[in-house]
Formats: C-alpha cells, structure tokens, sequence
C-alpha cells in the first residue's frame, strides 16, 4: 500500500468512526430519554440526521458546538492552515516569471492599459517596471520561481501555483474580505468559521479555529476577516498571541491554583444548570460548556502556544526566536497547532504594501527583506509537516488579498522616491500544498506582462470551492440558513479547482 | 340631472366598494405577499448584481421589459402566458425555476399568478413610506397594560401562544434598573420598590430610575456607538483626540431628555443654528467622530473626503436604517437610491472647514475664567463702537479661529514641502503657492507660523511666483508657534498667492526656515479710532494665545471657501463626474423649499414628520436595547433586504406616538415600553415555546439577555462597592493588560489612571480604535472606525476568561467578599446569602447556597494549608493572612460569574 493509500484508509476510518458515534448517540439519547432540552435532543439528532445531506440543515448543538463531525464525503484534508500577506505582495517578483516585462522597463504604459482602468494610487501615465529579481526553474517540475525565494524552491514540487487569480477588489480591506468572507463587505462568516462549523473540532480543549497575526499589525479589514457573520459566535477565530499571555486571560489570578478554579466552575455550572432548570434557556448550556471550555484552555492553550521545548533542529529549521512576535514562531506555532487537532489555523503577516513611498516598501528592497523573513518558515513547514506524516492531511494555502501592477506607481502622478507597484487586482498569484493537492502544477497564465488573465482564471469563490472540496464538502450545498435564505460560502459561484487536485 | 349625478356616484362608489369585498380574489400586496418571494427565490439571480438570462425582478419596467430569449417574462394581467409562471410550475428539473433548488410552493405559485392576474403592480416598500397612525387592535384583557401589549397580544393569539405572567419583584426591579440606568438600583430606590405595594410601585420604580443622573450615562454608551466615539483618530498611527466633552454632552441630554428632534438638530448642525452657544457647537462633534489620517504622505484631501463619507453613510444607516453606501458605487442593489442620490447627499456635508489637518481644526476654543470675562469684552466693546456685525464675527473667531485657510491647502512646492502632510514649510530661497485666495476689501494677513531663524523675508506674489509683490514680512526666531497680523495693499478679486522666503543669514538650503499652520486675511481688528482700542486689541491678542479646552467642531465655509461637490465615479473619489448640488433622495419626503440646502435644513427634513425613517429607526433602536433584538430585527437595514418587522404596525403606532404624542421625547417613549406588560413578563421559556418561538420574537416571555460589556462592569463595580460616581471629564485608564497598544509611529502609552479613576463607569474610559479596551471587544463592542449600528451577542470561553481571571474583575471579586464579610461578622452561610441578595434582590436557593458553601469549605482548606496563596488572593501585603477572606475572594468570583448574573432576566 502505498503512503497515500494508507492516508486515505485513515481518513476513510475515522469519517465511518464519527457516522458511528453519531449513531450510538443518537441511539443512547432515544433510549435513556435524559434530561435534556428537546432542543439540544434535537440538535443532536439533527447533526446525525436522518437527513441525507445533513450539513445542508443548521445543525448547532449548543451543549458541544465543537463536537466532530463527519463531512459530506470523505476530504483529503483533516485541517488547514492559511498564511495571507496582508498588503499584496508582487507576484511579479515571486512566482510570475515575465521576462518580455524586462524589456519595456522604464517605457511609457501603452493607453490601451489604461483606458478605462481605475488604480488605486496610479495616475496619468505611468511607466512600466521590469521584474526586480532573477527567476530560475526548479525541481523536477522546473516551475519558475525568483531568488526571493530560495528556500521555497527545494519544495517546489509539494505545491500547485496558481498564476491566474484575479479578484474584483482593489482596496486591501474589501479584498481580503471577498478572499476570507466571500464578499467584499461586513457581516459573512470567515472561511475558518464556515470550516469549523461544519467539522467541530478535533481537540476539545483548543478552539477550532486559531488566528496567529504578525507584521506589528493586525490586516486592515481588522477581526471581521476571522469573525462568524450569521454562524454561531463560538466558530469565530480566536487570536492568540505569540508574546505575553498567549491569550489574554488565561492565567489564574495569583494564589488561586487548578483545584480552586476547578471547583469554582464546577460550582458555577452547578448553579448555571439549576438555572436552567428554571428558565429552560439554551443560552445558559452554551454558557456551561464555554465555561468548561475556559478552564481546558487554561492549560492545553499555553502548552501548545509554548515553543521553548522545541528541539534545537526545529527552530533553526524554521528560524523561530521564542518570546518573539513574529512570523517564523506563528508558522512554527500553527504545526504544533494542527498536531493537536485544531481545524484551522490563519495567519496573517502584515507589512507587503510595496507601493514605493519607502525603502521598506520598495519591490526592491522591503520585498526582499520581507521574504527573508517567510521563505525559511513557511518552506520549513512543508518540510515539517511533511516528515511527520502531516502534509497529506493538512491543507497549506499561501496568498493574498490581490497582486500588484506591471506598472511602476506614480502616486498623484510623480514619481516615487523608490520602485513600487499600486494595487492589482486583474492577476496575481497563489499557491497551495498537501491536503491531496497536486504538487509541482502550475495551474492559469497570465498575458506576458502579467495585466491580465489569459487562461485558468481563478476568483476568490474558486480556491474556497476547492478548500472546502479537499476537507469534503460540496461548496454548493453546504449552507446556513439566515434572514430567510440559505447562505453559502461561495455564494452563487465557485468552482473546484480540479487541475491541482490529485 | 342635478340630483342624479350624484347618486350614479353613489352607485359607482358602492360597486367599488362591494367589488372590492365581494371580488373572488383578494387583492396581492406587493410587498408583503410578492416581493418576499423574489427576494428569497429569486433575487439572487435575477436582481441587482446578477439578471441571469436578461431578467431582472428589481423595478417594475425591468421585471416586464424583453428578456434574452426577445420577450418578457411577466405579462400583465394574463398569467398563463407569462414565462414566469410557466417556469415556476413546469415539473422538468432542467427547466423549472429555481434553477437546481427548491421549487416554489403551490401557495407561492398561486400568489405570483394572481399578482400577474391584477397586474403586476410595483409598491413601495414600507419603509420609505411616511409613518401613519395605527389603529390599535381592539383586544379587551386583563391582561393589557398599554396598547404595546395589544399588539402583541393580537399577534400571540393567532399562533396560539398565551403571554406570562408578571416576573416576581426582584426580577422586573433588576430588569429595569439595568435597562434605564446601566447600574443595579441602588439601596433607597430597591428598598422602595420593593415595600411598596401600591398599583403604581413599578412606575415610581421607572420615575425615579429616569430622574437618577445614571440614566443619561446609560443612554449616552449607546449612542457612543451609533457616532462612532473614541479617544483617538484612527488609521495607522491612532493618534489620541480630545472629544470628550461630546461625551458629557450626550449625558447631558440625555438627563435633560432633550427632545430628539432637537438632539438630531444640533448634532447635525449646531453651528449653524442662531447664535451657537458652546453646547451646540460641542454637539457637532458628533460628525467630528470620524476618522483623520495623521500617517506622512497620505493626501489630505482623501481623507478629508473619507471622513465626509462618513458622515453620510453614519447619517444613513445610524439615523436612518439604511445601508446608504452601496450606492457611492453605483445604484443601489435592492432599494429604490440612485448612484447620482448619493453625491446630491454628500452634497449638504462637503463644505465644512475640517480638512484632514493635524490640529483637527475648526475647534472650539473655550475659554475660563478671567479668558471668558475678556472675551465677553472684546464682542461687547465692537458691538458697541464698531458694529454687532464685528462683534459677532471676532466672537466667533476667537471661540473657532475660522475662518482661516489651512496652509495644508498650498501647493507647487519648490525647495519647500508640506512637512508630514501637515504645515507648509519653505526653506532659504524655496517658494509655495495658496491658491485662489480671495483679496477683496482684505487690508490685513493674520498668520499662525513659527520659525528657527532671525533675519528671514518673507515675500508674498501676486499670481505668480515673479508676479507684483504683494508684501514683504520680515521673519524673526519664534518661540514655538506665534501668530502675526500685517498690513496688506488692498487688491482686486480672487489672487494665487506665491509665498518666497529668503534668509541671508542661513547657509543650509535644506532646513525649513519658516513653516505655516494657517492665514487669514480680513479687514485687521476694527475701530483702531475709538477709545480702550488698545486694552481690547490687547485682549483680543491674549485670548489668542490663551490655553483653553478644545473639542473639534463642524464650520461651515464661507462663500469664499465654498467647495462645489461632484459626483464620484464608480465610487472613485478621484474620478469626478457632474457637479451636484445638495438634494435627497427621490424616494423620501422632499425637502421644504424654504429650508436652506446645509446641514441645519437636511437637520429639518430629517426630523421632519414625514420622514419615514429616523423615527423608525430610534423605536426600533431602543426597543433592541430592552428586549435584545429590534422589531425589525437588521436596526442597519430597514429596507428590502433587512429582516422583515415582526410586528410592523407596533413599530409604526410606536414611531406616531414618539413624535405626536410624546414630541419627540425619549423618556415618554422608554417609559411606554417598559410600563407595558409585554416588558413586565417573566423570561422563562418552557419546551413548547421553544419549539414555536425560540428566539422570542413573538414575545410571549420576557427578554432574557446577556448584559452588554458596560453593563457587566458597571453593575459588577456597583455590587462590589467599588463604583465611582464622578461622573464627566477627561476619558480614564483603568487597568489593562501589557502590549495592547501596537500602533506604528505613536508613542502614546496606557498610563493606569489613579483613585477612584480606576472605577469610573465604562463610558469613561479611554477607548482606542485600533486596540480598543480589551473586555470591551470580549464582550462585543466594536472598534467604532465606523458607525456601530447594533452588536451581535456572542457566548464564548474568552469572555468567561475575562470575568474570571481580568485583574479589573478580579479586584471587583475581592471587594465584593469584603463586602460580603461586612455583612455579617462569622456565618459565612449569611455573608453569601446577604451577599446574593445584593445581587439579585431575592433569597438564594438551598441549592445554590450549597454549592457556594462546598466551594468555601474546599478554598478555606486549601488556604489554611497555603498562607501565601490567601494573602495572594487577598491581596494584602504586609498582614496576616486570613483563609476565611482569601475562601470567600474566590466564592465572591464564582457569584459574579453566575449566568444569572451576567444575564438580565
């Protein structure tokens, strides 16, 4: 049998092990007739339902709203991790190899770029800029990839690039909206949250959805890009952090030991169910088990956040620093994550705005500084992952919000004191790896100087279709019902990316 | 003939009137029976964003015109041979619509066709309709308080649900206590309440919590959300703002019940109201709320125009339940604004003086003590030698120094800049320009600058940068900023000004010799003739300097600084379309002719009776704030994508009454929905309801809650006797955990108040957008970058962390125990019963005293053993430990984390 067969046995097991919990409860609580509220009763059949599709019904059981449960059909991925550069990094100097774009360095942009185009920064006619950095092929796929990159090249073949992804947002909080939330204004359930939602949690003493941000900022839609919109308020990320307390208040207050909190939750739940007795308020069970929920994390949150133990190996492979906020720690942080069994795991690393206005923002020297800082991490996670069996499972997805200009931004129509790029929206580029991903693909083409898509385009809709193909679910029939109508991820479109599936 | 015209009308009337009974079919409502249907089946495809195969169900002429396949869907009048129809009932699955989903019901199928039937006929959705009054249902029960219960009673009886009863004392005491005040009642009024057995006990309980000063602290957190409150400005750098004497305006009118009419007036356009006093300027600061961007080489002008968005989107969907922003990009996607509606909107809030500038101008200037004596002089000596005119005007410039005109404003800069997008700063030899500037009748430049350098001349060109000299200024060394006033030649019409500076005595050409905040030219201080012209142009200099307590206000320009507003093109604001002139929207009540096109007659229209939203929007607000949720439950969105109203003749028979009967008065309306039975209900729930109404939107309990983030800390600081009751002032910083603050280029730090600042209520302290309070956003307050039109409740551990383990709420547990211990000296059974009953007003349960009891006896245990953890727990240094306190430090916890307690029941 082959590693991936072994893989696929596993996940086929534990989805007839779950369906067979499901069964014994659902079985137990017929015949024992607890003490429940009918419409915890309720909830725990429906999650089991006799429903076909069940995931398609609202299925929300407030005693245990992380409990696991089965998907649709059986996913290649168990969980997932998302690394977005909030800010738009250049495909131009990463993974869109452009070299006719070399050659029009520093020459007027044709109108015919322009016409009727809107930037978000450029004015009048700007020039064009040539690729700041060197591309090579690599791996056995000989997928180009720029010296920005060094260490990512040795895994070139674990990932699929996406090189045609094109967004209708050209401002950074709308766009990393559409991209997390599937529209580009408030209220939509996260991607995480939907995730979460629909599988529980593998960990019940972990949420199931972690947020890791770095960069010195949070992204600029602010906590909306992790929230749940209409979903139950406990699929919402939780932010975790990297120095200090891991999240605040976690820490006993000083002179109160385990035992003493121990028991002042039992003695609040205790309370609480008398409570509802009374009041037969469902309010109050979601209240008992986020309680008991606390006091878990209490001490499996500062295990896991804890790199210190880490063998040596481990952190130069990843070049984590620990009591550090930054980026090589929360890459670090969410494998030690996923171990445990949290669904999903986002990151955000703040800082890729490269518009020219600074060094730090420069295409030719900010950019390369901020790879610096990714390329060993994110390549060692692969790696990682790899080593321990995990990749296969664990759905790696790298992007952004949207791409940057083959034009060099002229801000108010000027020229900038460093190289920079405005926002682009038209083609960028993204990859993924594991989760039964097709390693070394290239999927979608850009024209060749990378304004536009000319072949494999892929929307926003289209890479969460396919996350939430490869964790299994039909992005088309798995929704929640809110103000009358049932809502979806993706909306009315979304397709899945067949091409870099294996 | 004469007779018998009359009775043929007759006739005619009566047919109409016995058809219009006795016709087979009824008559489809549009927008209670039809649209529901396209919205949830299919709107998705065929509206707004998409029109699948041609056709569209948002206007009517769209809905009938030709589709692709060359013909139109809908035919009036004849069913059959509508598409539609056709489509929705056909059995093949490749065919019928919707497409891949569920079909329609018979029911549904059978509306759509008799709508065709009668016509196709377009209404317009309730919402955009002027409020009439409601008739009352005629319900005759014991159980009716008010006509709020009718309603609801009508409604409970067709879904066969009977209301309950009356919650017992202590609950409806707590309930409403918490509801109108934000505190728990304190001793004299829960003793009163609670002994008094007459009929009107619970409305002198409602009386005397709306006279306690609490009430306006109350009301006034939440309209901190609706205007979008904070201490700092938002944007990377989130530097600190002062503002917070909006704050204490807002409690104050709060405890006055100003009338909201009047509320809405003066925040929208206090300035411009007949000699503004500083209460009405200081109202303004509502739309001082947004956002300004201090970050170096953003373009002012962006974020000035950001922040006049935002008052039109915040006037919008806080005002007026309406998601108005979809339309700065095109038209509205499912209700009846156009794209070009916008800017005409926009229009009425594009000429205020605010333009992005460090300062935060215009300001108000409020002057103390002998200041305010010296200022009444100044206006009163030029009313009486100059003109009231002239003392009017100084008045208003020494209270705003408006007008003047930003130097941020300059441009063509040259060996010169606009230091951090902020002041325009020349060097040796460099030059900038102040475009269009109006010279007319000025004899007189006022400038506010500061400079480095002795010896520098300043010279000032007349369009362009060789053009005549206007005036040479000498500049000399300042210390900090000064503010200068020379004589200019008198000059024709509106001028581009070149400003030159030279300084022979600097070597450097790169260090800024002088640098400019803002100018004014006008007529120099008048009635130089008159006698006690030097005390008071003296005065007049000294108030100039004086230090006073300023809040950022709204100005409105004069005709010289008069900006015409445009139309922004596919929302682009650097894209101008046509130019537009103040309008509203066609679809609302239009706007009296005779009111001036500014702020202070869009204040008229909005509080006009007829507009069909503000009103709608305050009832709905309020009644969310008692009972958790609105009638219509999107307060953001009344229109056609919002929750439809449970209860829409409630909400309109409310909103008549608020602005007819109670006139506007916030207080008269409150005390209507709290006196009303419906309120008064006990809130539990039992399977049944459950199974009907789970979220309690018939109401048939009563509401039952999680409090709000500042009502937890403010009745948790209540009960543990910790409370400040100072009330107004500067925003404080009470405890907060290291490494919150994380802004780029700002160095402002958390420095912990001290005293009883530690213990204000939560309205007082200090809020950061970009790293708001933590307990606050714990417990769902937003980040109020934005309007915050309703927070969503949430259940979460993180929220159980915080009141369990946050040293603000811990510090509240220790106290508490104190408290408790204070009640009585040795049976611990008795400190937590008397202890419980300073919560909940009502005996604790043996069970629950059990389990209390159990947690005691394991902490006094485990303290016994362990002396340094009681004086830990205690947090006492430097005395002897005592387990007994330490034990009950952690009981005092475990209460003030009870679902009861953290709920209003």
């Amino acid at each position: 049998m082959t590693q991936k067969e072994i893989h696929n046995q596993r996940l086929q097991k534990e989805a007839e092990h779950v369906s067979l919990q499901c069964y014994t409860r659902r079985h137990f609580i017929k015949e024992s007739a607890m003490g429940l509220g009918s419409l915890a009763l309720g909830a725990l059949l429906g999650s089991c339902g006799n429903n076909p599709s069940p995931i398609a019904n609202n299925f929300f059981d407030a005693t245990n709203p992380l409990a696991p449960k089965p998907p649709m059909f059986t996913g290649k991925a168990k969980s997932v991790i998302y690394i977005h550069m909030a800010g738009a990094p250049s495909q131009l100097e990463l993974f869109s190899y452009k070299p006719e774009l070399s050659k029009l360095d520093g020459l007027d942009c044709p109108p015919s770029l322009l016409e009727g185009k809107k930037f978000a920064f450029i004015r009048g006619v700007p020039k064009m800029l040539g690729p700041q950095a060197n591309f090579r092929q690599h791996g056995q796929s000989g997928l180009w990839l720029s010296d920005n990159l060094p260490h990512l090249s040795t895994v070139i073949d674990d990932m699929a690039i996406l090189n045609a992804v094109t967004t209708d947002q050209f401002n950074h909080a709308p766009a990393q909206l559409l991209m997390h939330t599937g529209t580009p204004r408030l209220g939509r359930p996260s991607l995480g949250s939907w995730v979460t939602y629909g599988l529980g949690s593998e960990n019940k003493n972990l949420p199931g959805f972690v947020v890791l941000t770095s960069g010195g900022n949070n992204p600029d839609a602010g906590k909306s890009v992790w929230g749940s919109g209409f979903l139950p308020s406990v699929y919402q990320g939780v932010q975790c952090r990297s120095e200090g307390d891991p999240v605040l208040f976690i820490k006993d207050p000083d002179g109160m030991n385990r035992d003493l909190r121990k028991a002042s939750i039992d003695a609040i739940n205790k309370i609480n169910h008398e409570e509802y007795q009374e009041y037969k308020d469902p309010e109050i069970l979601s209240r008992i088990a986020q309680y008991e929920m606390a006091y878990k994390m209490q001490i499996s949150v500062p295990e896991v956040m804890n790199i210190n133990d880490e063998p040596l190996y481990i952190h130069e492979m990843y070049g984590t620093k620990p009591g550090e906020a930054n980026f090589a720690n929360n890459v670090l942080l969410a494998r030690k994550l996923v171990e445990k069994g949290v669904r999903f795991v986002q990151l955000f690393d703040w800082g890729w705005d490269t518009h020219g206005d600074s060094a730090g923002n420069a295409v030719d020297i900010g950019l390369i500084n901020k790879c610096r800082r990714v390329d060993r991490p994110i390549t060692a996670l692969l790696l990682d992952l790899k080593q321990r069996g995990l990749l296969d499972e664990t759905l790696v997805i790298w992007g952004s919000e949207f791409g940057r200009t083959p034009m060099q931004e002229n801000r108010e129509g000027k020229q900038m004191p460093f190289k920079g790029r405005d926002h682009h929206a038209a083609a960028f580029s993204m990859w993924m790896a594991g989760g039964g991903i097709k390693g070394g693909t290239s999927y979608g083409e850009s024209d060749e100087i990378g304004y536009d898509v000319v072949s494999g385009k892929v929307e926003a809709f289209d890479i969460q279709a396919t996350i939430l193909n490869q964790l299994g679910f039909d992005h088309e029939k798995f929704t929640f019902e809110s103000q009358g109508r049932p809502f979806r991820l993706t909306d009315v479109a979304g397709k899945v990316l067949h091409e870099i599936i294996s | 003939m004469k007779r018998i015209l009359p009775f043929i009308i007759s006739i005619a009337l009566l047919a109409t009137v016995v058809a219009y009974i006795y016709w087979p079919t009824e008559k489809i409502d549009y927008n209670t029976q039809v649209k529901p249907i396209f919205n949830k089946k299919c709107i998705t495809c065929h509206g707004g964003v998409k029109q699948k195969a041609g056709f569209s169900l948002l206007f009517r002429e769209e809905a009938l015109g030709n589709t692709e396949s060359g013909k139109p869907a809908i035919i009036p009048g004849k069913p059959d041979e509508s598409e539609l129809i056709r489509r929705i009932s056909i059995e093949d699955p490749e065919e019928r619509m919707p497409y891949k989903h569920e079909p329609l019901s018979k029911e549904e199928i059978e509306i759509l066709s008799k709508w065709i039937k009668q016509g196709a006929e377009w209404g317009e959705h309730w919402a955009y309709v002027a409020v009439r009054e409601e008739s009352v249902p005629a319900i005759n029960d014991k159980w009716v308080k008010n006509d709020i219960d009718k309603f609801i009673l009508d409604r409970l009886k067709k879904e066969s649900l009977i209301p309950s009863a009356e919650a017992d004392k202590p609950t409806l005491l707590r309930r409403v206590s918490l509801d109108l005040t934000g505190l728990p009642p304190n001793e004299d009024i829960a003793k009163k309440f609670l002994s008094d057995n007459s009929d009107n006990a619970f409305e002198n309980l409602v009386d005397d919590l709306m006279a306690s000063p609490a009430y306006g602290e109350r009301w006034a957190a939440l309209w901190m959300d609706v205007s979008r409150y904070a201490d700092t400005r938002g944007y990377e750098a989130d530097r600190g703002r002062i503002i917070w004497k909006y704050r204490d305006w807002l409690i104050n009118a709060f405890n006055k019940d100003k009338p909201y009419n009047e509320f809405l007036t003066e925040q929208m356009a206090g300035d411009l109201m007949p000699y503004p006093d500083d209460n009405k300027y200081i109202a303004t600061a509502f739309h001082r709320n947004t956002m300004t961007n201090d970050e170096g080489g953003t373009e002012n002008e962006e974020f000035r125009t950001a922040a006049v968005l935002d008052r039109v989107n915040t006037t919008w969907s806080a005002l007026m339940g309406t998601s108005f922003n979809c339309v700065q990009c095109h038209s509205h996607p499912y209700d009846p604004f156009k794209h070009e509606e916008y800017y005409t909107f926009m229009a009425f809030f594009n000429n205020t003086r605010d333009e992005d500038t460090q300062e935060e101008y215009p300001l108000l200037r409020q002057y103390q003590g002998e200041d305010s004596v010296k200022l009444m002089q100044v206006k009163e000596w030029l009313t009486a030698n100059v003109s009231e005119e002239k003392g009017d005007e100084y008045y208003t410039f020494l209270k705003t120094w408006q007008p003047s005109i930003n130097s941020l404003q300059s441009d063509q800069f040259n060996n010169a800049a606009l230091i951090s997008s902020w002041y325009a700063g020349l060097r040796k030899q460099g030059s900038c320009r102040l475009p269009s500037v109006t010279l007319e009748k000025k004899t007189h430049l006022m400038f506010r600058y500061t400079s480095n350098h002795d010896k520098g001349e300043l010279f000032i060109h007349l369009d362009s940068l060789n053009g005549p000299l206007l005036k040479m200024i000498p500049i000399s060394k300042t210390k900090g900023w000064e503010i200068n006033s020379v004589e200019i030649p008198m000059s024709k019409g509106v001028h581009n000004l070149y400003f030159k500076y030279d300084n022979a005595s600097m070597e450097s050409f790169d260090v800024t010799g002088v640098m400019f905040d803002w100018f004014k030219f006008d007529e120099g201080f008048p009635g130089k003739e008159n006698p006690g012209y030097a005390e008071v142009y003296k005065n007049f200099s000294d108030l100039m300097y004086a230090k006073v307590q300023t809040t950022p206000i709204m100005f409105e320009n004069n005709n010289e600084q008069f900006r015409s507003t445009h139309l922004f093109e596919r929302g682009n604001w650097l894209v101008k379309g046509n130019k537009v002139t103040p309008e509203v929207p066609h679809v609302m009540n239009p706007f009296d002719p005779n009111a001036p096109k500014n702020r202070l007659g869009l204040a008229q229209w909005l509080t006009d009776k007829k507009n069909p939203l503000v009103a709608r929007t305050m009832v709905n607000r309020l009644w969310e704030q008692l009972y958790g949720q609105g009638i219509a439950e999107t307060l953001e969105d009344l229109g056609t994508q919002g929750i439809p109203p449970t209860h829409k003749e409630l909400l309109d028979h409310l909103s008549w009454k608020f602005m007819n009967e109670f006139n506007w008065s916030v207080k008269k309306l409150l005390k209507e929905m709290v006196m009303s039975a419906t309120y008064r209900q006990d809130s539990k729930t039992n399977d049944e309801l459950q199974r009907k109404d789970p979220e309690n939107k018939l109401y048939a309990r009563g509401p039952r809650i999680r409090l709000s983030a500042e009502h937890l800390r403010d009745q948790t600081l209540a009960v543990s006797n910790l409370l400040s009751k100072k009330m107004y002032g500067k925003s404080v910083m009470p405890y907060q955990p290291e490494g919150i603050w994380r802004s780029p280029y700002n160095g402002d730090k958390w420095v912990m108040s001290t005293g009883e600042d530690q213990n204000r209520r939560a309205l007082y302290t200090y809020w950061k957008r970009t790293a708001p309070y933590p307990s606050m956003i714990t417990f769902d307050g937003g980040a109020r970058e934005v309007c915050v039109t309703r927070r969503i409740r949430t259940n979460t551990p993180l929220q159980a962390l915080t009141s369990l383990n946050d040293s603000t709420y811990f510090v509240m547990a220790r106290s508490f125990a104190f408290r408790m211990q204070q009640l009585d000296n040795s049976d611990v059974k008795k400190q937590i019963s008397k202890g419980y009953e300073c919560m909940m007003y009502k005996p604790i349960t043996d069970n629950k005293l059990t389990a209390l009891v159990e947690l005691y006896s394991k902490s006094l245990d485990t303290f016994t053993k362990d002396e340094k953890a009681a004086l830990e727990i205690t947090g006492v240094k430097d005395a002897a430990p005592k387990p007994e306190t330490a034990a009950l430090v952690v009981v005092a916890n475990a209460m003030l984390n009870l679902d009861e307690w953290v709920n209003k029941n």
